[in-house]
């Protein structure tokens, strides 16, 4: 019989390590569950009303009113609704993460949202325990909207342009950080693989977004 | 014989195309690190003090219709950045009021890059002589500082040096003797609440600029009532002015799923299954080779 003999031994246990393999290879994959469209009950957060102010110059050369503080952030389609605290840098150089996995923070070294330029705003993934405030933010495609309620009551709209993941040792600071000729958005948050000896995600969620005329 | 090979041929093939499936399953552990920039900038505006104003025209290349346009631009005026896609545009300015099938007073070809921002302004070095002039934009400003361009759009002053009242030890003077239609490299400033003035032969004009690390500004001398020297402030673009060090630590693992997650150690583990169970079924067959035939 062919699995008597020594070649037929090896053959049998050759299948058994791909088995294996293939075994730990589906059992250690990443669960990206399609959550899109939301559950129901999520997808019921209501899209902001109240006035949304559209850039409101219409020379360059005259100066543009200021813009309002942020306040909250809005994402309708991923169920999140915060309030905004304020973020800075930290000894080292790097961006302050919100002290609470809750809530989003908004980077005071960048221009306000709908102010010309790239508003910085951040938030967890996840805790230790379960989902941040930003843990479906990879979920977000091009053309969905997000909100940004300001000090004086006014809403500004962006509408997403990009979603990209970068590994953190390649961030491109140049592309997420550098000035823009328009009001835009970025939202910014961990992903890709955890690695628990220094735990810390390997790479960073960057959503783009364009202000709304 | 015959049924014996063709068995264990399918074999290696089943198992080689079970190895590309999953390969092809496995989701790309890196996503790629591409540009999220895919659109260019423009800004039009008219500097010319004759004609004015002009009706502007933005064709895309190859295209008789214009993408947009824009009436009654008057001198001085700068228009807000309009987004449009990278490729190859023109240009052309009319006297307000004449016909979209006329000759342009001005005219000029751009080539509009991914991420890129460009001042399309005519400018005069005399009363008979000027251009349409493309003025690319860097916006890489260095950390901690902004960047001012001069303009100098004022016929009237042959010669103008334009000074930013800047932080002790920093150079005041952006530039010096500019002519009429003189465009000036970018100076990168340190950030401040600063006021500029032009002087000029016919007279001085200042205006409070206050600058913040990471705008990109353009100063735009022009010539006022009376002769007067004026400046007008643009804020081209602005970003983070100190732009934060590396990736952020937005994550505490408490949704990653256990273990490395990475796939190649089992992928190595695949591989070298294949590799035993086609050296193993080749040995077979030998032997099944050897011992019928």
């Amino acid at each position: 019989m062919l699995i008597r003999r020594p070649a037929g031994v090896v053959f049998a246990a050759g299948l058994l390590v791909i088995a294996g393999g293939t075994a730990g290879l589906l059992l250690t994959r990443h669960s990206t569950p399609a959550l899109r469209p939301p559950p129901a009950g999520v997808a019921a957060l209501p899209v902001p009303t109240g006035p949304i102010v559209a850039p409101p110059q219409e020379q360059l050369d005259k100066p543009a009113p200021p813009v309002a503080k942020p306040v909250s952030l809005i994402i309708p389609l991923i169920g999140v609704q915060t309030k905004l605290v304020t973020l800075g840098l930290n000894a080292d150089g790097t961006l302050q993460v919100p002290s609470t996995t809750a809530v989003a923070g908004w980077y005071t070294g960048s221009p306000r949202p709908g102010a010309i330029g790239p508003a910085i705003i951040v938030g967890h993934i996840d805790s230790v325990t379960g989902p941040g405030v930003f843990f479906r933010l990879s979920e977000l495609r091009p053309g969905d909207h997000v909100y940004v309620r300001r000090a004086d009551g006014t809403t500004v709209e962006f509408r997403v342009t990009a979603v990209q993941t970068y590994l953190k040792d390649k961030f491109p600071t140049e592309a997420v950080y550098g000035a823009t000729p328009d009001a835009e958005l970025r939202l910014i948050t961990c992903g890709g693989v955890f690695d628990a000896a220094t735990g810390h995600y390997l790479s960073n969620v960057v959503v783009y977004g364009t202000e709304v005329d | 014989m015959r049924i014996v090979k063709f068995q264990l041929t399918r074999w290696r093939v089943t198992v080689l195309l079970a190895f590309l499936a999953l390969l092809v399953g496995i989701p790309a552990v890196s996503s790629s690190a591409a540009a999220a920039t895919t659109t260019g900038y423009v800004a039009l505006g008219n500097l010319s003090q004759t004609p004015s104003p002009v009706d502007v025209y933005l064709y895309s290349s190859g295209n008789s219709s214009p993408q947009l346009v824009e009436p009654d631009v008057a001198y001085g005026t700068i228009l807000p950045y309009t987004a449009v896609s990278p490729g190859s545009y023109s240009v052309k300015m009319r006297t307000a009021g004449s016909s979209a099938s006329s000759t342009p007073v001005w005219s000029v070809n751009l080539t509009v890059k991914a991420g890129g921002s460009y001042i399309v302004v005519p400018l005069r070095t005399s009363a008979q002589a000027g251009s349409l002039q493309v003025i690319d934009n860097n916006l890489t400003t260095p950390s901690g500082k902004a960047f001012v361009r001069v303009i100098q759009a004022d016929l009237n002053q042959q010669k103008v040096t334009f000074h930013c009242s800047c932080a002790k030890g920093t150079a005041g003077d952006i530039v010096t003797g500019a002519a009429p239609g003189t465009v000036s490299p970018q100076a990168a400033i340190p950030a401040g609440p600063w006021t500029m003035t032009a002087t000029g032969p016919g007279g001085v004009g200042s205006l409070y600029v206050p600058l913040t690390a990471g705008q990109v500004h353009t100063e735009i001398v022009i010539s006022g009532p009376d002769n007067s020297i004026l400046i007008e402030n643009v804020l081209d673009a602005a970003g983070a002015g100190v732009a934060p060090v590396g990736g952020v630590s937005t994550g505490f693992g408490g949704t990653a799923s256990h273990g490395s997650g990475v796939p190649l150690p089992w992928l190595a583990l695949i591989g070298a299954g294949i590799l035993v169970t086609l050296a193993s079924g080749l040995r077979l067959r030998r032997r099944r080779l050897t011992a019928k035939g």
